[in-house]
């Protein structure tokens, strides 16, 4: 039965991800002599890409660490509201954020500053999905240091300073460094916002792909670009799997309790944290909302061509949610208590989405106008969230549970649907969202296997925003906020969790 | 009732049962006793039908229960941490097994409801399982394990999370409770009192095998070797035999004993001394401490002689109970 549960997804993985990459690697090693190395403006693409992940890491980390600090050290009204709005970037998708960040630094922003084809305008988009991220993983490491050894480090005779560099830091270092690990990952595999904000100088190696593909033919230069991304983000992904598994064991004791704010350099961190908080995960979504609120711009929700796009956007989701549900659960079962089937499910992370629309288009040219390409790529997409959830719901479940069923009179199926699914629905539940959230908001694989019948909410805002004139920048602003109204959705039913689950949020 | 019949089972190098025999007779409360880590609990899941047996048998009522799956064996498993479901309240719980069994949802209610009654849990049927105290975990496990009235039922370490107070109240009542069911009990624990307190009979468990299974008092009086003499708690034990702490007589007539420890006591005193004979640990009463007086020291001699007819030597004295009996 064991056998039976890794069937399906080590079968996804490999038709999907693993022999599309592999066909990748050999068309990109077929002609790989590394001459592309030779164009200075290859160099430039790579050095780019690898230089703006950099920044955006060190700077998530300079401005974020603090933040997490504060907010896990200061009780203040409206806390956990805030520590749950840190997750709403995460549901949005990339297009919202790119959007949202041309509506307030773009040409004609709302800020009245134009950061247009400067590299701030990438890193503030990068900062928008990434610091927010880092602040929650920080802030859980910070909050669960044991409240006696704090104590015991300032009888020992250490300032609160050196309590801070030497004891709190070290013991969220692994939860910051796996978050810095994603960071780096997301932002030097990145596409939809690096499409968006960074221009003709400031793209990164993934939009140099998709346009040499799309417009270029250029397969060879394509291949090899693909392959160095890859080499790239398989090993901060293995990175990030190795820090993850070590994260399992927390330390022991009563957290340090969070205290009110007192003096005014309390409260001036305390509402600087707020500040940054705001400006780099609010304001670009608040920004979208304030621009699409412009007299006869929502007409453009009655076009065809809109009906048309919510259409297959409803269509894909649904499709992709249901077969992402089947595979994650089968793999969540799987991966129960075995590392390396475990380490799988970080496999779709490791590739990004252009290269496995790349490799699936070199692997199955007859396939390309088939909606079963389009609808497993989806899947693989979305299918880990729901996996990693799951299987974490399902490790926290005492083992004597299905035992104690099992001698109740319970069969192994009735103990399946009585005891082991209401346990992990929540967390089922949450997954579901999140892969909600990633099928709505999928672009890049779309996009990269475009057709106009398979036009998404995300690739007509793409359209819009290519075409000339204000009213195509306000349609595109309508969808988008549409489109992050869809996203809030998921967003409400990960962060609301019902009663009975809340005490046990990992 | 229940007979292992020549039991086998490894995990690797580590062995847990070798040939292992044992019975258990109808409505008795049987100790399963052993050092932490011995192999009690999964001798526990083998009954269950949680683990399988490497070879040997285990018969109940005359029908071997090889491939026969947990769920139809009809025995209650009561978990040393409850293993209570979370996703249901109390009520819930306890009826959780008789749904299992087919039983109409409105009788399951009654039946579940009377069971939390008499265990005094009544007024907590609609609690989340994550506010109950310790006891009352304990004692909602009890009732789910009771209600669906097993032939048989398993109790693994039940008390090991609770306080010592809460122990002692709760012992009395567990037994109380089984012995007025007539439900047989397989009890397995690591404590000694606990077992003496609580069982009809205690199976002392060491290597794999049964050393001996006997009654309490006859344990005491008869331990069948060294080992189980030691781990019930005897403090003078030679290759052959048990030195009681009634066989030793104190008097100046004795032969002299150096005083090599005095270890004090709540009550009394521990006196380790060395005799012509070998080492022993002797208990000694506030009484006692008082006649010796200022010799009760390091380096100072006690007069110390050995009753010989007192000695229990292994192998004689009453025959120790046979296994199976």
């Amino acid at each position: 039965m064991r056998r039976g549960w890794c069937a399906a997804p080590l079968a996804l993985l490999f038709f999907v991800v693993v022999w599309p990459v592999f066909q990748l690697f050999r068309q990109g090693a077929g002609a790989l002599s590394f001459d592309f190395l030779g164009d200075p403006f290859y160099r430039w693409r790579l050095a780019w890409t690898f230089c703006q992940a950099l920044l955006t890491c060190l700077l998530a980390l300079g401005i974020g660490v603090p933040v997490a600090w504060v907010l896990a050290r200061f009780e203040f009204p409206g806390r956990r509201m805030l520590t749950r709005c840190l997750m709403l970037p995460f549901v949005m998708p990339t297009l919202v954020a790119g959007i949202g960040v041309l509506a307030l630094f773009g040409p004609n922003g709302l800020s009245g500053i134009n950061l247009q084809d400067t590299p701030w305008l990438l890193l503030y988009g990068n900062l928008f999905y990434n610091l927010p991220m880092l602040i929650r993983a920080a802030q859980e490491g910070f909050a669960r240091v044991p409240a006696t050894r704090l104590a015991a480090a300032r009888t020992l005779g250490a300032s609160p300073w050196r309590v801070f560099r030497r004891v709190e830091l070290p013991a969220a270092a692994p939860w910051i460094c796996s978050a810095l690990c994603l960071v780096f990952l997301y932002c030097f595999s990145g596409f939809g916002l690096a499409l968006l904000l960074g221009g003709q100088r400031y793209a990164t190696v993934e939009v140099e792909i998709y346009t040499l593909v799309a417009y270029e033919l250029n397969l060879t230069d394509a291949g090899a670009l693909a392959l160095s991304v890859m080499i790239m983000t398989g090993i901060s992904a293995l990175i990030y799997a190795w820090l993850e598994m070590r994260l399992g064991r927390a330390a022991r004791g009563r957290a340090e309790p969070r205290r009110r704010t007192r003096g005014w350099h309390q409260r001036a961190m305390l509402g600087g944290a707020l500040a940054i908080v705001a400006v780099f995960a609010l304001a670009p979504l608040l920004a979208i909302v304030m621009r699409a609120i412009v007299p006869d711009a929502w007409g453009v929700l009655s076009d065809e061509e809109t009906l048309g796009a919510l259409w297959n956007t409803a269509r894909f989701t649904g499709i992709a949610l249901v077969s992402a549900t089947a595979f994650g659960l089968a793999h969540a079962f799987a991966l129960r208590r075995s590392a390396w089937f475990r380490a799988l499910s970080f496999l779709p992370y490791a590739v990004s989405p252009v290269c496995m629309a790349f490799g699936l288009l070199l692997l199955y040219p007859g396939l390309g106008a088939s909606l079963i390409m389009l609808l497993s790529a989806y899947t693989v997409l979305a299918y880990p969230f729901i996996a990693r959830s799951v299987s974490a719901a399902l490790d926290a479940v005492d083992e004597h549970l299905p035992a104690a069923a099992r001698t109740l009179g319970a069969s192994p199926w009735r103990t399946l649907t009585r005891v082991l699914m209401p346990i992990i629905a929540p967390a089922l539940a949450r997954g579901m969202a999140f892969a909600a959230a990633t099928a709505l908001g999928e672009f890049a694989v779309t996009l990269f296997l475009s057709r106009p019948e398979w036009m998404t909410l995300t690739t007509l805002i793409y359209q819009h925003l290519g075409r000339p004139g204000a009213e195509n920048m306000n349609a595109a602003m309508v969808l988008s906020c549409l489109l992050m109204l869809l996203a809030l959705l998921a967003f409400i039913v990960i962060e609301w969790p019902s009663r009975r689950e809340a005490p046990c949020s990992n | 009732m229940l007979e292992l019949k020549s039991l086998c089972k490894r995990f690797g190098a580590r062995t847990v049962a070798y040939h292992l025999d044992l019975a258990v007779e109808p409505g008795e409360i049987l100790a399963l006793l052993g050092p932490s880590g011995c192999g009690k609990s999964t001798l526990l899941a083998m009954v269950a039908g949680l683990e399988t047996p490497d070879a040997g048998r285990i018969v109940f009522d005359g029908e071997d229960l090889a491939g026969l799956p947990p769920e139809s064996r009809h025995f209650a498993l009561m978990f040393q941490d409850y293993a209570l479901f979370p996703h249901l309240n109390v009520l819930d719980n306890v009826m959780f097994g008789l749904i299992e069994r087919r039983v109409a949802r409105v009788e399951a209610r009654e039946r579940a409801l009377s069971v939390l009654e008499v265990l005094g849990l009544a007024p907590h049927a609609t609690r989340d399982i994550g506010t109950l105290s310790g006891g009352e975990a304990q004692r909602v496990a009890l009732a789910r394990a009771l209600v669906t009235e097993p032939r048989l039922i398993l109790l693994d370490e039940p008390f090991s999370s609770l306080d010592a107070h809460l122990r002692l109240a709760l012992q009395s009542e567990f037994r109380q409770r089984l012995k007025q069911l007539g439900i047989c009990a397989i009890w397995v624990t690591h404590d000694r009192n606990e077992a003496f307190a609580m069982a009809d009979r205690v199976a002392l468990l060491h290597d794999g095998r049964v050393q001996q299974c006997a009654t309490p008092g006859q344990l005491l009086a008869a331990p069948a070797n060294p080992w189980v003499a030691r781990f019930i708690g005897f403090n003078n034990v030679t290759e052959h035999a048990v030195v009681p702490d009634a066989a030793f007589l104190l008097g100046d007539e004795h032969p002299a004993a150096v005083i090599e420890e005095v270890i004090a006591q709540a009550e009394g005193a521990k006196l380790r001394v060395r005799t012509e004979e070998g080492e022993f640990v002797l208990q000694l009463s506030a009484r006692e401490i008082r006649t010796l007086g200022a010799r009760l020291q390091k380096g100072e001699t006690i007069g110390l002689a050995v009753e010989a007819g007192a000695l229990i030597r292994f192998g004689a004295g009453p025959a120790p109970e046979s296994y199976n009996r």
